[in-house]
């Protein structure tokens, strides 16, 4: 429990500091956009930088807002249809997502290998392009992790869903 | 064959109340698999990656932030307060309350969702006080936030814009007449329902009163001033003006009404973060769904099916709005945009349909895609932020949905209500 | 057919690429007896240029043809060709050029990078627009340029003191008609299509950009073509470029028409003029591509500045 503590808190850092910093750095565009010239000119990495960073604050953010019960479904009917098929539908539900989320998970990494091999560079930052494809390989991991948590029984998505009500 | 599995597949999963991100990530895989075997595996991530990796989509995260912290402090609340100041003395005057305040903290926030939740928390309590019925006021507040779609500023019409070519700025001001057609049909269903139960009258607000509201208001109201302004004059484009209004927000509430604090700044960022991954995992996945769409030429056979029946524009924006309005029962409206209008645009255009007045269609079947069940993301965030039952907010939606499509027609049919402002304005 | 390749490219079905694509896809079906089909997909359907590339070198697509501007991240070598007034203004001298024995060592460059580079195809050249006049080369100087992603693009304003603005393309228009950014370039036809004329007070018909596109396939896919059909497809790819630039030359005139028709001050650059701007350009884009690609830029530059020398004397 120690260990997934410490888990969340790094994933909430993590989204809050990129998101805030997204946000400084478009406003750090429009303003040297103000003062013109070849100034404006030195900024002109931003728009790739921040949007790499929102690819990482989407997939670092998937496994905190399943387990916050945020993730959208239309949940109203599960757990009657459940009792009147006599079926787990819950547990099954974790079982496809944990098989889902590992099988993306490794594409991910293929992904990331393969482009990490090649060797592609961002036009503008010349920064290597695999880090866009590590970000789902993370962010399928962390998401594979909760629904697996969910499977044992060790947290309780449900109860924080609307059909939860 | 292979087909109807997969469809009954995704439809099995929806019902069963597997997550959204499944529903659509499961079935594109079994497509994957049965039809597109020979295509390497890491296409998939490839896709999925595609789908969000885009400047112009930034602006959904930066406009959903912005309206959070509008929502958790003082400018929503105060331009309710403006609203509520004019409307209340009026029968069911808490019902106008809340399409009045939508269309105010409409006109500052680009998110559908996050209007509901800010309107939500102030007005539902209001709403019941005065003796309207739940399912009611619930329908109310989950329509009435649409109108922030078609207000501007709207993620909508930033996204078509950055898929059609069109002029974004042109786009906000077609949206402004229509989306103040649809809060008067919504105000017809209030002045209706209030008759019919008894609601009660507020007590009628003196000009003093309403002037000190405005004087309340003034930072808040200086906030669609800067956005539009900013835009118009050319101080930034419509998706750093996202940034720009989350930048407004963290000054206003901080500085000005010292209400926000670095706690209260970290837990609303991690909320609108959430949001933004919730959102963007469905467009992600939109994303490679389209892809197979593509691949199958499915959008070659729309073309073919419509030079097929020889439609006129009358005909074709009917069929038009029956797609849109069907796929927006069963997907998200994000993912409806992206899928649907590459292979519906070009058609569009050939038929000599105006790209503006286009757009305006589209958002709305975008907008009244988000209160259509069984997925209607507004439904959904209705429900979670005032945790009542969706079923309870789907019982009350049916009015709501007529009203829209009333209005959808008045908008199809009709086009220099869109197009008259922008063609006033920009020539 | 016994071999498909799915081709992807961003332009428009009416434009000289995917006209041509087309011409190319009867040629080589006609020769192989219908053995080889290409299916072309235009306008960005399978997605955006880096993902098609992307897609070339893992297989998921048999072949792009890429903008050189597009392609930079994957192989810096080609980013020669953002150097502004690379290219002579002779058609004739400039296919030289491009088939020479620079075009063939910037082809090779490809293979180490995981794709067949078949050719280079003429996509026309970029000019320059604006709402502040454009009258000489000191005239750029503070202006607002929108620039593709590219460290070259960005050097080539720096050197004119201008200020290069990243920004999405399908942004641009509102950009410019808002005033977020004075200017921008761009090829004739696409300022005539995207209505940038509209939103632009000043055109200068500089022809400084080489707007070069690269005919690029999958390894695997093409290796298990048999060797007559690569030839087919090689010399298809060849055969169509005069017809290529004439379908492109109507096409700019035609748009030409269209802009100069709408009112906008239009001003066709001199040589002499030209000389004076390649001049101030050539040496700090050089130096940036120097820096980006080492001894690998140095060996092609010096084949280009050789070709250049002899073609042009
Ligand atoms: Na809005
Ligand atoms: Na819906």
């Amino acid at each position: 429990m120690k260990a997934l503590n410490a888990l969340r808190i790094m994933e909430r850092v993590t989204v809050v500091t990129i998101f805030l910093v997204m946000v400084t750095l478009y406003f750090v565009n429009v303003m040297s956009r103000q003062v013109g010239g070849t100034f404006a000119t030195n900024f002109a990495w931003i728009e790739e930088a921040v949007r790499l960073m929102s690819l990482f604050l989407v997939f670092f953010g998937l496994g905190l807002a399943l387990e916050q019960g945020r993730q959208v479904g239309v949940y109203s009917w599960r757990d009657r249809i459940a009792k009147r098929l006599g079926l787990p539908i819950r547990k099954l539900i974790d079982v496809v997502a944990v098989l889902f989320c590992v099988y993306l998970a490794w594409l991910g990494y293929g992904m990331t290998v393969f482009v990490y091999s090649t060797g592609q560079i961002s036009p503008t930052l010349n920064m290597p392009i695999f880090w866009i494809y590590l970000a789902p390989t993370i962010g399928f991991l962390l998401l594979a992790l909760r629904y697996a948590l969910s499977l044992f029984g060790v947290i309780d998505r449900y109860s924080a869903q609307d059909g939860g009500h | 064959m292979l087909l109807l599995v997969v469809a009954v597949t995704a439809v099995a999963m929806l019902v069963l109340g597997f997550e959204m991100l499944l529903v659509l990530g499961v079935p594109a895989l079994m497509v994957k698999e049965f039809f597109y075997g020979s295509l390497p595996d890491p296409v998939i991530v490839q896709k999925i990656v595609g789908g969000i990796n885009h400047s112009t989509l930034l602006a959904i995260p930066f406009f959903i932030l912005a309206a959070e912290l509008m929502g958790d402090g003082q400018i929503a609340r105060r331009l309710t307060s403006t609203a509520d100041a004019f409307l209340r003395h009026f029968r069911g005057g808490s019902g106008y309350t809340a399409i009045g305040g939508s269309l105010a903290f409409g006109s500052v926030s680009g998110s559908a969702p996050a209007t509901v939740a800010a309107m939500g928390r102030m007005v539902f309590p209001e709403m019941q006080k005065a003796g309207f019925k739940d399912k009611f006021s619930l329908g109310l507040i989950a329509s009435s936030a649409e109108t922030s779609l078609l207000l501007p500023p709207s993620i909508t019409f930033i996204i078509y814009g950055w898929m059609t070519g069109t002029s974004v700025a042109r786009l906000f001001l077609a949206g402004i007449v229509p989306g103040l057609v649809l809060a008067l049909s919504f105000a017809l269903l209030v002045w209706w329902e209030a008759r019919k139960h008894g609601v009660a009258r507020g007590e009628k607000a003196s000009w003093r009163e309403r002037l000190q509201s405005i004087s309340r208001a003034k930072w808040a109201l200086g906030m669609p001033v800067i956005i539009l302004g900013g835009i118009y004059t050319g101080y930034f484009t419509p998706t750093e003006a996202a940034a720009a209004s989350v930048v407004y927000a963290i000054f206003v509430e901080s500085v000005i009404f010292r209400t926000l604090t670095l706690k209260k700044l970290f837990a609303i960022t991690e909320r609108a973060a959430l949001s933004t991954a919730i959102i963007f995992i469905l467009l992600a996945l939109g994303g490679l769904l389209s892809y197979f769409v593509t691949l199958a030429q499915v959008p070659q056979a729309i073309l073919t099916f419509i030079s097929y029946i020889d439609a006129g524009p009358f005909v074709f924006l009917i069929v038009i709005n029956v797609i849109f309005l069907v796929f927006g029962m069963f997907v998200d409206p994000n993912s409806a945009l992206l899928i649907l209008v590459p292979p519906l645009y070009p058609v569009a255009m050939a038929l000599g349909i105006d790209p503006v007045h286009f757009g305006v269609i589209v958002t709305l079947n975008i907008t009244v895609g988000m209160i259509t069940p069984p997925f209607g993301l507004d439904l959904f965030v209705a429900s979670s932020t005032l945790s009542k039952p969706v079923m309870l907010i789907i019982s009350g939606i049916g009015p709501f949905i007529v009203a829209n499509l009333a209005t959808l027609m008045i908008i199809t049919y009709i086009p220099p209500v869109s197009t008259f402002l922008p063609n006033l304005v920009m020539g | 057919a016994d071999f498909v390749a799915k081709i992807g490219h961003l332009e428009a079905a009416q434009q000289s690429r995917h006209v041509h694509l087309e011409k190319v896809a009867a040629l080589v079906a006609e020769r192989t007896n219908g053995a080889v089909e290409f299916q072309i997909f235009p306008q960005g359907q399978l997605g955006q240029q880096r993902e098609m590339t992307e897609g070339v070198q893992l297989g998921t697509l048999e072949a792009t043809v890429a903008p050189a501007a597009f392609l930079g991240g994957f192989n810096p070598v080609v980013s020669i060709l953002d150097i502004p007034f690379l290219l002579p203004d002779n058609d004739e001298q400039a296919q030289k050029i491009r088939s020479g024995a620079f075009g063939k060592a910037l082809c090779d460059t490809f293979t180490s990078r995981g794709v067949h580079c078949v050719t280079l195809w003429p996509n026309g050249k970029k000019h320059f627009t604006s709402n502040r006049p454009l009258a000489n080369v000191g005239d750029f100087a503070g202006q607002k340029f929108r620039v593709m992603d590219s460290n070259i693009l960005i050097e080539q304003f720096n050197a004119l003191g201008a200020s290069a603005i990243a920004m999405p393309f399908g942004e641009l228009y509102t950009a410019l008609q808002t005033g977020v950014i004075d200017a921008q370039e761009n090829p004739m036809d696409t300022i005539q299509r995207m209505k940038y004329y509209e939103v632009q007070k000043h055109l200068v018909v500089s022809d400084h950009g080489a707007m070069e596109d690269v005919v690029l396939f999958n390894p695997t896919f093409w290796n298990s073509l048999p060797a007559e059909y690569q030839t087919v497809i090689t010399d298809a790819f060849v055969e169509v470029v005069p017809e290529l630039i004439a379908h492109k030359a109507e096409s700019v005139k035609a748009a030409l028409e269209e802009i100069k028709a709408s009112g906008i001050d239009v001003r066709e650059m001199e040589a002499a003029e030209k000389a004076e701007f390649r001049e101030k350009m050539y040496p700090a884009t050089r130096a940036a591509f120097l820096s980006r690609t080492g001894d690998e830029g140095q060996s092609l530059i010096s084949i280009y500045e050789e070709e250049y020398a002899s073609v042009t004397k």
